[in-house]
């Protein structure tokens, strides 16, 4: 069931076109993240969900009731949205103290103090914060901030609860840590979440679904696992994960989905083609590090290139080879304890069911 | 789309309201009256005309302009080193001689004026031991004359200078200076090349604030028995010959010119003052900037620099106090009768003073902090259509000269309003009203760097947490810059207890300021001690309001008056 619907939202500013005419349904229950580089559109986006942005065009529905149509006139401000927020910098009120922070809002729904009290104190548990309330925030560590913009996001038990990049400021250990709290947070109270990143990595551990885009506009939404084995095009085959790209055309479709590829240099792949190609078409292979492997002699029959090592880095838990082919330059993951040197010649093996034609 | 929420809406149209009644109508009905052919219904540029025709008149208005260039090059030549002293130098006691170069501003400069007919006139202080140890045999003319209206104004405007340019170079990224070094401009030339052009913009805004002070400051001349000046001829032409039909008119065409020059003036500056520009240039104030240690000549050139600055600051408080607890110093070159008969005077007689000015000033603090606080909000917050005109129509009030508020509140306002049968030009509340717009230029620009200095992000948590915009201005917003908007509060009111321009147009019997008094203490030609002391009163109040907030004191200055 579509909890929140955006239709063909634009948002300008000035000349600059950020938000370009999107489409966007997210279920009830649902964690959603926006996902793009900076610039994007991702955070204007998610600012006109919450009302801070008024869109130039376009419909947002939370719940079924119409909270912003540019073509009907109708705008609802922020405040009677009933959403939850966090902020990149977490804006938590430095003049308050922690438990005014997050009974804040309750305040304003003017609920008795007692209830009040036992909601901050539930909210408080939930965050891992008892026993802070009497705190400034700038008593606090920006873990614990965070957690406290988090808990006065919560607190109201809003509809929809959305984030902006939340944990861009801490540091990387706390920082994957927390990917998995706010996740089990959000199941646990079965809220509604749209949540920000530029992060890829981030956005495939929380996310139910991942929305990729680029320029403004929607360039993939679907499941963490789909956008990495399936992306629609090379801006999402580049951003997700690391992507090696062969140019060429189509020479034959064979069935489900394979087919011959000519790379521009004469070689014959065979690989899986996107359905919107046909035979003679340009486009290009996508195939990830971990899809090629290397074999000194003796490499299978099809599928097979000669190469020569360019460049070799030694990580520890992988060992990463750049190798040239006709010219290309394709990176490969090796398992670390392979070892070949720099400009040894080796034979490469692409594996035919994992490596995938798309348009230019 | 556009959405505005009405809060804002109604906002804005209320302070359009404001600046329509208050400040477009009476300076529009000052301009409208020079237009006015004399014993006519006919409106045309007669006046302008016979003014400039009139070689008395147009000698004012050359004076006018000429001591405006005149204060902006002694200022500039005296500021800009003892700015780039304290701005640069690592010196013991910048602290002290920061606040010393800054406390002209706090000081109005009639009293300074004073101050200096005592210490530098004919038989002043100066000439009096010059002569007694024998170094002149007939007292030197130190500052009856254009220079010496030039050295009081510059005295009084310094910080305006030293203020902004500090500001600048201390907010000049280092690696310029050390960019143009490597590549071997040093000193001077790297001054000249890469420092001062950096400086400009500060430079403008003060450079402005000087000459539109000079311009519109009509008491300083008349105190050093000058009156070939604009704003000093239109003084007395409208307050002593408003009867004579000529007169009148050639006081309100100069009146009309102080005010055209000034505003000329700020189109010229306008990229250097403007609030939003004031914005961009903020940004990266919080490091120290370059300081560099010195020591030989170099360092005693800098110390006695220094200190010669302070001393000449330090006289007109000197002098002051001296007088206010003295009487009977004529002649001599320290007073030889000491006594508190002028503050008991002060206290007995005249305590009608000292209540109006706490209490026109105090109810000008107030209009003053609501509309203020809301031109701020609507500046740095909101993306109203007419937010940019709000700005700059409030900007323009600093090129207003007070004589011109004054005026055109009497004319204005001086009839019964129909309907109400009130007249607003009659009634008291035009005091504190002609005070707080007078004061609300500075009041905003200091608001307003609050509101930059505040996290949007902040309010925009409040909104979502279910807070209408109103609440959050008051339960997030305010309390957060409350500091910065405090420390504004405490220089509105010094400023506004010095205000003489706009009131002695508009004050009646009963209603007189502090300011107002020392002037017809003075006009009296009683005994310099009651003006004197009243000037050591103004001069207390100032300084313990100035101990509450001393410590964001030079932060206050600098946002009120600076360009960054």
């Amino acid at each position: 069931m579509t909890f929140i619907q955006i239709r063909n939202l634009v948002k300008k500013f000035g000349e600059v076109i950020a938000v370009d005419h999107i489409d966007l349904d997210v279920k009830k229950g649902e964690l959603i993240t926006l996902l793009g580089p900076s610039g994007c559109g991702k955070t204007t986006t998610l600012r006109c969900i919450a009302g801070l942005e008024i869109p130039d065009g376009g419909e947002i529905t939370i719940e079924g009731k119409v909270v912003t149509s540019a073509e009907k006139g109708i705008f609802i401000p922020p405040h009677k949205r009933g959403i939850g927020m966090v902020f990149q910098n977490y804006a938590v009120w430095p003049h308050m103290r922690v438990y005014d922070n997050i009974a804040y809002g309750l305040k304003l729904m003017k609920l008795p103090k007692s209830e009040i009290k036992s909601r901050v104190k539930e909210v408080l548990e939930l965050v891992g914060l008892e026993g802070l309330e009497r705190r400034y925030p700038t008593q606090l560590s920006g873990g614990q901030q965070q957690r406290v913009a988090l808990a006065r996001a919560l607190v109201t038990q809003p509809r929809v609860l959305l984030l902006d990049e939340p944990l861009s400021n801490l540091d990387a250990k706390l920082r994957e840590r927390m990917r998995f709290e706010i996740r089990g947070l959000v199941k646990k109270v079965k809220i509604t979440t749209v949540y920000v990143t530029h992060d890829q990595a981030e956005a495939m551990v929380i996310s139910d679904r991942i929305v990729i885009m680029n320029r403004g506009k929607i360039m993939q939404i679907g499941k963490p696992e789909e956008i990495y084995m399936h992306p629609a095009n090379r801006f999402v085959a580049d951003f997700i994960g690391i992507s090696n790209f062969i140019p060429g055309k189509i020479e034959a479709l064979l069935e489900n989905f394979t087919g011959v590829f000519s790379t521009d240099f004469g070689e014959k792949i065979i690989c899986k083609i996107s359905p919107r190609l046909k035979t003679g078409d340009r486009a290009f292979i996508l195939v990830r590090p971990e899809d090629i492997l290397m074999y000194k002699s003796n490499p299978p029959s099809e599928n097979s290139f000669k190469a020569k090592i360019k460049h070799r880095v030694y990580l520890g838990n992988v060992t990463y080879y750049w190798v040239i082919v006709d010219s290309n330059e394709l990176r490969i993951q090796a398992p670390p304890e392979t070892y070949h040197k720099e400009g040894e010649e080796v034979f490469i093996y692409i594996k035919p069911d994992k490596c995938l034609a798309l348009p230019e | 789309m556009r959405y505005w929420s009405r809060g804002d809406t109604l906002l804005l149209i209320t302070l359009y309201v404001f600046v329509i009644l208050f400040i477009i109508y009476p300076i529009g009905i000052v301009f409208l009256e020079s237009l006015k052919v004399p014993n006519t219904n006919k409106l045309g540029l007669d006046n302008y005309v016979n003014f400039f025709s009139d070689p008395y008149y147009f000698k004012c208005f050359r004076n006018s302009v000429i001591l405006g260039i005149l204060t902006i090059i002694s200022t500039t030549i005296i500021g800009f080193p003892l700015a780039y002293i304290l701005a640069r130098y690592r010196i013991r006691g910048k602290t002290i001689f920061t606040a010393l170069t800054l406390l002209p501003i706090l000081l109005p400069p009639y009293v300074g004026a004073f101050a200096f007919i005592i210490f530098f006139g004919k038989y002043g202080t100066l000439n009096l031991l010059l002569e007694e140890w024998g170094l002149i045999s007939e007292p030197i003319n130190f500052i009856y004359g254009l220079h010496g209206i030039v050295l009081v104004e510059t005295i009084h405007l310094l910080p305006f200078i030293v203020l902004n340019v500090t500001a600048g170079i201390t907010q000049i990224d280092p690696s310029f200076e050390e960019a143009a070094e490597v590549v071997g401009a040093s000193g001077l030339w790297r001054a000249l090349t890469v420092t001062i052009p950096l400086v400009v913009p500060n430079y403008m805004a003060g450079a402005f604030l000087v000459f539109i002070f000079t311009m519109a400051d009509w008491l300083t001349p008349l105190i050093l028995g000058q009156t070939d000046f604009l704003a000093t001829i239109a003084y007395i032409n409208i307050a002593y010959h408003f009867t004579d039909v000529q007169r009148k008119y050639m006081g309100i065409i100069a009146t009309v010119l102080a005010a055209s020059t000034c505003i000329a003036a700020l189109l010229v500056a306008r990229k250097y003052v403007e609030m939003k520009s004031y914005a961009a240039l903020s940004k990266g104030t919080t490091y120290e900037g370059r300081v560099i240690p010195i020591g030989g000549i170099k360092k005693i050139i800098a110390y006695l620099y220094c200190i010669f600055i302070s001393a000449l600051v330090l006289i007109s408080p000197f002098v002051i106090t001296i007088a206010a607890f003295s009487r009977r110093w004529i002649l001599t070159p320290f007073p030889e009768y000491w006594t508190f008969e002028n503050i008991r005077m002060l206290f007995i007689e005249l305590p009608m003073y000292i209540r109006n000015t706490f209490v026109f000033s105090g109810i000008a603090l107030l209009m003053g902090v609501v509309v203020g606080l809301g031109v701020a909000y609507i500046v740095a917050r909101s993306n109203m259509p007419g937010r940019d005109l709000l700005d700059s129509l409030f900007t323009m009030i600093l090129a207003i000269p007070g004589i011109v508020v004054g005026v055109g509140y009497l004319i204005g306002y001086g009839s019964e309003i129909p309907l109400l049968g009130f007249s607003l030009a009659r009634s008291w509340i035009v005091m504190p009203l002609a005070l707080a717009v007078r004061r609300l230029p500075y009041f905003i620009r200091s608001a307003y760097a609050s509101f930059l200095q505040l996290d949007k992000t902040l309010e925009e948590a409040a909104e979502v947490s279910g807070s209408s915009k109103l609440r959050v201005f008051f339960t997030i917003s305010l309390p957060l810059i409350m500091r910065g908007v405090f420390a504004g509060m405490v220089m509105f009111f010094i400023m506004a207890m010095q205000e003489i321009s706009s009131t002695i147009f508009l004050y009646k019997p009963g209603w007189e300021t502090m300011p107002i008094g020392i002037f017809l203490q003075w006009h009296r030609g009683t005994e310099f001690g009651v003006p004197a002391a009243l000037a050591f009163l103004m001069i207390i109040i100032t300084f313990s309001l100035l101990m509450i907030i001393s410590k964001l004191g030079q932060r206050v200055l600098g946002g009120a008056f600076s360009a960054a």
